[in-house]
């Protein structure tokens, strides 16, 4: 039984899912990051398909909305509608700050909302308070399933 | 001759040359007199026009609806200015309809009410009307388009300069100091042209959604939008020690928050180029011609009158680069604000003295 925790990020940018890791993993040693490339990858993953034997329960959910094949949006609501990967919190983490985006993934239930910011330092302070706030400071239900998530996406 | 028959016959040799088609027609629509013009605009002979119906020359459409205006005309006869803004057509005698503009006097005889039309051919105005509406269409079509490219471009470009700015930011954070002087120095001019670019496209962005956003147009109090303006540059203002009065400014009909902007763009111009000693800034406004014109007056480095079509144009700096900051954006979007309105912008100015800029604006 681990108690580390595990963040799911699905991001089709190796560039931004890389920036992001290592922001994550930078300010903490004891958390892991998996990638999902796509929307069907991280389904896959969360729902026990494909190569998965069992379903993946990540702490905390960061998606991103323009993916390819299944984009954020469609994820959003499968995980909302879903009785227990609802559970899970999921942070928006987009390029887009038009109100068209920002109110549907509200509507659909996103966690909270986040537009990627244009520079390194801005992007680990709200990376950083991002970790501090779903990670630290707030109580989340406990999970069942497993949270090791090697294999998907880029890997590590 | 006699007086009489002497001025009677300049009468008719007047109506003859007249430059508009003219046709009498007795209180049965029977046409009595008629001149050479409108031979020549219909094509009929005067000996074919005179004793036949007006309606000959009525398009066979709106023939059976003629009457009944005739009729109209006839029991409440008042003179009718040309072109009440209707589009009329004549019928020719070769079939072909063309545009005319009609106008009608009622003349009172002995033998009843007589009408005289008063009839121009306006073929050549009609086709340099549409001329122009095509035009202005293609125009306006245009220029949509190309705000429509530059909201797109800007939009689209933000994603990949994010990864360079990033990422050279990671490459000097992780490898200065550990490659040669010049690759620290390469490294921070790509980051450098990274961030302006980010910089660029930022204000581009913000110059294109002004057309995207509809105007909101309220009755607003232009005094609270300048205490927010304010607000929003206190911090410029305490840095600058400038001193900032603003006299009892009126409502009017804009749009809040970019009237806001013209606002701050305009102080944050006049504490941005300031001179040696510190900002004086005066807001105020005044009725003019029934719209309502503000002004901001500096006592800043001035502007030369050359520059009047340039400080307006996007991304146009009068200073080199790291003196000022900023794109040379704020005025072109105070502009655009302001047109948008139905107003106008535009500044007097001494160098070494100061700055005003004026704007007009809808009062109501």
């Amino acid at each position: 039984m681990s108690s580390r925790t595990h963040i799911l990020l699905v991001e089709d940018n190796p560039a931004d899912a890389d920036l992001a890791r290592d922001t994550l993993m930078r300010s903490n040693a004891n958390i892991d990051v998996s990638v999902a490339k796509d929307g069907i990858e991280a389904l896959d993953f969360l729902h026990g398909d494909g190569s998965w034997s069992k379903p993946g329960r990540p702490t905390l959910i960061v998606l991103d909305l323009n993916l390819p094949r299944k984009d954020g949006r469609q994820v959003l609501a499968v995980l909302k509608s879903h009785d227990l990967l609802r559970q899970i919190p999921v942070v928006i983490l987009s390029s887009s700050d038009s109100d068209k985006d920002i109110t549907s993934c509200y509507q659909l239930g996103a966690n909270c909302y986040i537009t990627k910011p244009e520079d390194l330092t801005s992007y680990r302070e709200i990376l950083d308070s991002l970790q501090d706030f779903w990670l630290h400071k707030v109580k989340l239900p406990r999970r069942d399933g497993h949270s090791i998530a090697s294999g998907i996406g880029y890997g590590m | 001759m006699n007086d009489v028959s002497y001025s009677n016959d300049m009468v008719l040799l007047a109506v003859e040359a007249c430059p508009n088609g003219m046709i009498m027609t007795d209180p049965n629509g029977t046409i009595v007199l008629v001149n050479a013009e409108v031979e020549r605009l219909f094509g009929y002979t005067r000996a074919e026009l005179l004793g036949s119906s007006i309606d000959m020359l009525v398009p066979p459409v709106i023939k059976a609806g003629h009457h009944e205006h005739r009729a109209r005309f006839a029991a409440q006869p008042e003179t009718r200015r040309m072109g009440a803004g209707r589009d009329l057509y004549g019928a020719r005698k070769d079939g072909a309809q063309i545009p005319i503009e009609i106008g009608l006097n009622p003349i009172r005889t002995r033998e009843g009410t007589m009408v005289l039309s008063s009839v121009v051919d306006i073929s050549e105005r009609k086709k340099v009307m549409q001329a122009l509406a095509e035009q202005r269409e293609e125009l306006q079509r245009s220029n949509a388009d190309l705000e429509q490219f530059a909201y797109v471009v800007s939009h689209d470009l933000r994603e990949p300069l994010r990864m360079v700015a990033t990422y050279s930011e990671l490459l000097a954070e992780r490898y200065e100091n550990k490659l040669d002087d010049s690759a620290d120095q390469y490294i921070h001019y790509v980051i450098d042209g990274a961030k302006r670019m980010q910089q660029l496209v930022r204000d581009l962005l913000a110059y294109s959604r002004i057309r995207s956003q509809a105007i909101v147009a309220e009755m607003i109090d232009a005094g609270a939008v300048v205490r927010i303006a304010l607000d929003n540059l206190r911090v410029a203002i305490a840095e600058s020690h400038a001193e900032v009065a603003c006299d009892p400014l009126p409502s009017i009909r804009a749009d809040e928050s970019q009237l806001g902007q013209v606002f701050q763009n305009l102080i944050g111009n006049a504490l941005k180029f300031r001179a040696e000693r510190p900002p004086r800034i005066r807001i105020g406004a005044q009725p003019r011609n029934g719209k309502c014109e503000f002004h901001v007056e500096d006592n800043g480095i001035g502007l030369e009158k050359q520059y009047e079509e340039r400080v307006f144009q996007m991304f146009q700096r009068l200073h080199e680069r790291g003196r000022y900051e900023g794109n040379g954006i704020g005025l072109a979007i105070a502009k655009k604000i302001v047109e948008r309105h139905g107003g106008r912008i535009w500044f007097e100015s001494e160098v070494g003295k100061g700055t005003t800029f004026f704007f007009t604006m809808p009062s109501a």
